[in-house]
């Protein structure tokens, strides 16, 4: 991964995104901040409305089509946000603990995400029960809480010498 | 410049110089801000479109905001208090640093702008409360907050950017930025906020830059 991260950082592209890097990379963080934005305010939405907190004059299904597929968009902002960050700088991202860790909950989180959206809405009447069950609103809130570790660990990226000895520790960050 | 001695002394704070001398409360502290201005603006953009007439249309504006405001407040005062603690720790920096003051001037614009709400669209709600869209002054505060909220995220995440080692702000005049920033240099005059435990002639270089991007 060091090596591919290396060999990506000499490829023209990645060259072009850094020669600009002056403002085309904190205005790619800055939109890649924006879709966690939207997340965080769709999945709040949804989350308070089945802890019953917010939201009641609505049902589940529609709080969840009212926000579904704008977590479902962002998500795929993310994605090529993200795609864009690691281009041009692969080294500062790839060769990184809190990286890869924040891919791994960001897979989970993903899933978790996807159950809501698209499992559960079209069922409501048969997960009645289940909805209203409390193992439900626990899903609901660790879904919130892997979103939460995600941003921490998208920011630790760029304190990853934190981490000691986990870290691949990349001199000159 | 009595600021700068004010600022000065806040660097010098027990607080300030904790967090600075901590390898880890900086980045977790800057974690807890991006979350809670996260949940600020995308929970303020809901209400934004709602008044754009762009969605939640069928919903009353007034049942929604009450719904929603109350954890819009306490994500920002969140997003205060550890923007205070993040600006404790390297106040000069910050002071001078001209993104961070265009980020104060929007948020105080952000203000403004919701002042203008309440004392137009915002006095005839019961008129337009599940209307599908405010009227126009209520749209023009709408599509005014969405700009100032991404300014304010563009600003934010550009102060990193500008007061990290190397890519500083050209210093102004009285102001030593080298200090805070930077391991030492000779012949400097004022002391580093980090000089708490050190002899005087060589503060300790600050274990961790908070600003790396």
């Amino acid at each position: 991964m060091n090596r591919f991260a290396h060999w990506l950082a000499k490829t023209s592209s990645s060259h072009t995104l850094r020669v600009h890097e002056s403002w085309l990379i904190p205005g790619v963080q800055s939109i890649h901040i924006i879709g966690i934005a939207i997340i965080m305010g769709s999945l709040l939405m949804i989350v308070l409305r089945v802890l019953g907190w917010a939201g009641t004059d609505q049902t589940l299904r529609e709080t969840t089509e009212r926000f579904g597929p704008w977590i479902l968009g962002a998500l795929c902002l993310q994605f090529v946000t993200g795609l864009v960050m690691i281009l041009a700088e692969p080294v500062r991202e790839l060769v990184n603990f809190s990286f890869w860790t924040k891919m791994v909950f960001v897979a989970i989180g993903t899933t978790l995400a996807g159950i809501f959206l698209l499992r559960f809405p079209r069922r409501e009447q048969q997960w009645n029960t289940f909805v209203n069950g409390r193992s439900f609103k626990s899903l609901a809130i660790v879904t919130f809480m892997v979103f939460l570790c995600i941003i921490v660990l998208g920011r630790l990226i760029a304190y990853d010498h934190i981490w000691g000895s986990w870290s691949p520790a990349t001199t000159g960050y | 410049m009595p600021i700068d001695t004010f600022l000065k002394s806040v660097e010098a704070t027990g607080f300030a110089t904790t967090i600075r001398d901590s390898i880890w409360m900086f980045p977790i502290i800057e974690s807890i801000h991006v979350i809670s201005f996260t949940l600020v603006v995308g929970t303020i953009a809901i209400i934004d479109l709602r008044l754009l007439g762009l969605a939640s249309v069928r919903r009353s504006f007034r049942r929604m905001s009450s719904d929603i405001l109350k954890w819009t407040w306490a994500a920002f005062a969140l997003a205060v208090v550890t923007g205070l603690m993040m600006f404790s720790t390297n106040a000069r920096v910050y002071y001078h640093n001209p993104f961070f003051r265009t980020k104060m001037i929007l948020l105080v614009f952000a203000g403004l702008n919701m002042l203008v709400f309440e004392l137009t669209a915002g006095r005839t709600i019961q008129h337009w409360d599940s209307a599908p869209s405010a009227p126009r002054a209520g749209k023009a505060v709408a599509v005014l907050s969405l700009a100032i909220w991404i300014g304010i995220i563009f600003m934010g995440r550009i102060i990193g950017f500008t007061t990290h080692p190397g890519s500083v702000a050209p210093p102004t005049p009285g102001v030593n930025y080298d200090n805070f920033l930077l391991p030492p240099a000779s012949g400097t005059s004022t002391s580093g906020p980090s000089g708490t435990g050190s002899s005087g002639t060589t503060p300790a270089p600050t274990p961790n830059t908070p600003n790396t991007q």
